[in-house]
Parts: structure tokens; sequence; C-alpha cells
């Protein structure tokens, strides 16, 4: 899972390149692809995340 | 030598006291001629011991005494300093192994406003300034999108559930890790360092120190020097929530950023995960938009090129048109049928041929004249 920081920081990069004026049709597409699914994976992580808890002692445990 | 006996006669083995018993006797005197009481002066030669036991003296202009403070007594107390005033509550006794009048103190305050904690605090507080640790440009933004979430408090207290509760509720995608620890007591001061350190080591986005409310003893770990300086040390933003809202400990002013309470720390730390879908849904739309727009260049774009192709035909056909005149005219000029509109004419055989000299034109020889309105035949006579 992609962390969301980083998803979120490309998404903006996206929506940045494509609001630039100088793109041909094809890349304009592959970017707007590329932006609707990375959306649609932050969407999921927002909503179908659930909190995990780990005690330090469990980490360093050699197990 | 018997003479030297003789004089000391009165001094027989059961006449004298021994060491022990006078030092014993001097004892019982004094603890019961002198309750336990409330005693005012300076200190003097402090020190204390490994055990944690404290030894100094207390004096004033013209005596002086030593005191003993046992480490069950001075627990958790921050050390007072030679020259320091103090009022001790003690119970005068005699240290026998030594011969020595003492006092063995139960109780030391410092007559300073705030006592010895305010004085070890701003003490703490100067070292920490000194050393540019209380500087306002040294605070760290948190990051806006935590993955990992440290926790440095009691594994049983209500701070950990709220603080778990406000996380879950906010943020879940972040991942929490409860490093706990000793947040009261003799052990706390270590057992908060050894927590933080544990976390330097680890890939954590933001750190929380928590502990609820409690009095100025529970709370001094936090006003440790030396959790002060670990706090300062994490290569990570750290939010501090020590006691309640009034107190602020040396631990919240080094620390990143001070929370009035547990929760209000995962809030801090935590972004709302309904606005940052909020957030998605607006990228979403721009996202529309731009790729709207990005169409919409490239048809014009289109269009433009077009539009050029045209006006760049149609110049092309200009240009051709006026060569073509040009060329007609220059036709016209030369053309034999103006030639003849001057005046002249052709003969020509019956097979077409231009008859050009004398010799093609024998007498009797039927020829065609070309006239600039016609032609007709004729002969040569």
């Amino acid at each position: 899972m992609a962390e969301f920081s980083k998803q979120l920081e490309r998404l903006e990069a996206i929506v940045r390149r494509l609001e630039s004026e100088d793109l041909d049709l094809d890349e304009a597409l592959k970017l707007f692809e590329e932006g609707v699914e990375r959306l649609r994976a932050a969407r999921e992580q927002l909503t179908q995340a659930e909190l995990k808890v780990k005690k330090v002692l469990e980490i360093e445990s050699p197990s | 030598m018997g003479a030297r006996l003789d004089l000391f006669s009165a001094a027989s083995a059961e006449g004298a006291w021994t060491v022990g018993e006078v030092t014993k006797r001097a004892r019982a005197v004094i603890e019961a001629g002198l309750p336990p009481l409330w005693v005012r002066g300076e200190i003097a030669g402090f020190k204390a011991w490994r055990s944690g036991h404290w030894y100094f003296s207390l004096r004033d202009k013209s005596a002086q005494m030593r005191c003993v403070m046992f480490a069950k007594q001075n627990f958790m107390l921050p050390a007072p300093t030679d020259g320091m005033q103090v009022f001790v509550f003690a119970r005068p006794s005699m240290y026998e192994e030594k011969g020595e009048f003492q006092l063995t103190v139960m109780e030391l305050l410092s007559t300073e406003q705030g006592g010895l904690w305010k004085l070890a605090f701003e003490k703490a507080k100067a070292a920490l300034t000194k050393d540019g640790l209380l500087d306002p440009a040294r605070k760290r933004r948190l990051p806006p999108f935590p993955r990992r979430i440290a926790v440095v408090t009691s594994p049983d207290g209500a701070a950990l559930r709220d603080i778990q509760a406000v996380i879950a509720r906010r943020w879940p995608i972040a991942e929490l890790i409860v490093v706990p620890a000793q947040v009261q007591g003799a052990k706390a001061e270590a057992s908060v360092c050894s927590a933080l350190n544990r976390i330097a080591r680890l890939s954590v986005d933001v750190v929380v120190v928590a502990r609820g409310g409690g009095s100025v003893e529970d709370l001094w770990a936090f006003n440790s020097e030396r959790v002060a300086r670990a706090v300062a040390a994490m290569p990570m933003p750290v939010i501090s929530a020590i006691g309640h809202e009034t107190d602020v400990t040396l631990c919240d002013l080094v620390a990143d950023l001070r929370a009035p309470t547990p929760s209000a720390a995962a809030e801090a730390a935590t972004p709302d995960r309904v606005e940052v879908l909020a957030q998605c849904g607006i990228v979403g739309q721009r996202l529309a938009r731009a790729l709207r727009t990005a169409s919409r260049h490239v048809i014009e774009r289109l269009d433009r090129t077009g539009d050029r192709l045209v006006r760049c035909m149609d110049s092309r056909f200009e240009t051709s048109r006026a060569l073509l005149t040009a060329h007609s005219a220059r036709l016209d000029a030369l053309s034999p049928l103006r030639v003849l509109a001057r005046g002249y004419a052709v003969a020509r055989d019956a097979d077409g041929q231009v008859l050009k000299r004398v010799a093609q034109l024998p007498s009797g020889k039927e020829f065609r004249l070309r006239v600039t309105d016609g032609e007709v035949h004729g002969r040569v006579q």
C-alpha cells in the first residue's frame, strides 16, 4: 500500500501537469487515468483503514 | 605502675562508662528532650550519596549541625544546593558510631518562592535555554499525513485510551506504536528516556509523550533536564501533553508542540479523514476539469492548424493565378493573330505549309491567305 502522502503528492503533480497547456491528448488521457486510479486508491485507504496498534516490546522481540 | 592504677582507682571497670554507653545515653536524652521540630538554616557541604541518602550541614552565623535525609524521605525531591535557605522538619538525635549530634531530616522546604521544585525547574530551564533548546525556531512542523505514530505513556492509563480512540476515529491509516513507560515514581525519568531512545531508532513520523494530571511530584520526571534533553534530541517532531493545562513542564517547553490534553495531542498529530476525503473530492473535480481543459486546448490547436492550412493554400492559389495572367498577357502579345491584326497576312498551301519564299509561289499555284478576320483563296498570276 503506497504511502498516503506520496499518493496525494503524485495526484497534485498530475493535476498541475494536466492544467498546464502543452499536452497532447494521448499524454493528457494517460495522466487522467493515473489520477483517477490514485484517487480511488486514496479513497479506499481512507474509508477502509483500521487502526493497527503495536506495543514496542512486540516489535523488539526476536520472533 | 601500681601507683598510677591507684591514682585512677575511681575509674575502675565498674565505675567508668564505656563510649557506647555515653553515646547511647546522650542519644536517649536528646531524643527525649528535643521532639521533632522545624529548624531554619543555610545548607552547606551538601552531598548526595549513591545510596540516595543526603548529607549536609545546616548553619547560621553562630553554629552548625550535621543533617542526614534518607533516600526514602528525599525520594523524588530535587536536590538543594549549598547556600540555600531552608526549613527542615527533623528529629534531633545522636549518631552513635561517630558520636555526632545530628538532625534526621524528614521534610525539607526551600524558603525561596515556589520552593525547591521551582528552583530546580528554573535551574534546568536556564541550562536548556543556554543551549538554545527552548528557541521557538527549533519547533518542527508536524507531518500532515503521519504513517507511524509513537506514544510514550503509561500502558494502562486513561491517556493511552484517549489517544487510541482519537487516532482510530480520525486517522486509522496510521500505525500506532505504544512504548510503555513509567510516568511517575523514582524510575520515571530513566523509563521515559529509554522509551524515547527506542523510538528514535524506529521509523516513526511523530511522537506523543503523554501523562494525565497529578501533583508537582507526580509530574516531576517531565521537569527533569534529562527527559527534556531526550525530547529535544528526537529526530522526529514530538507533541507533549503532560498534566493539566495549567502545568507547564520542561518537556512541554522543549517539545515541538504542547497540547493541553492527551486527546488534543492525538488530534494535533493526525488529520481528520473526513476532511481529507472532502479534499480528495476537490482533487477529483480538478482532475476532470483539467482533462476538459487539456482536450479543449488540443481541439483549439487543431482548429488553428486547419486555418493555417487553408490560408496557406489560398495564398498559393492566388500566386498561381497572378502568374497565369502574366503569362497569358505575354502569350497574347506574341500571338500571330496580333500580327495579322496589324495588317500582315500569312499564305499557306493546301497542306497548311507556310509559303514564305518566291520559289514556293510559282505561277498558277493555289494558296490560302490568312488575314486578321478570316481566310481567302487565291492563285498566283
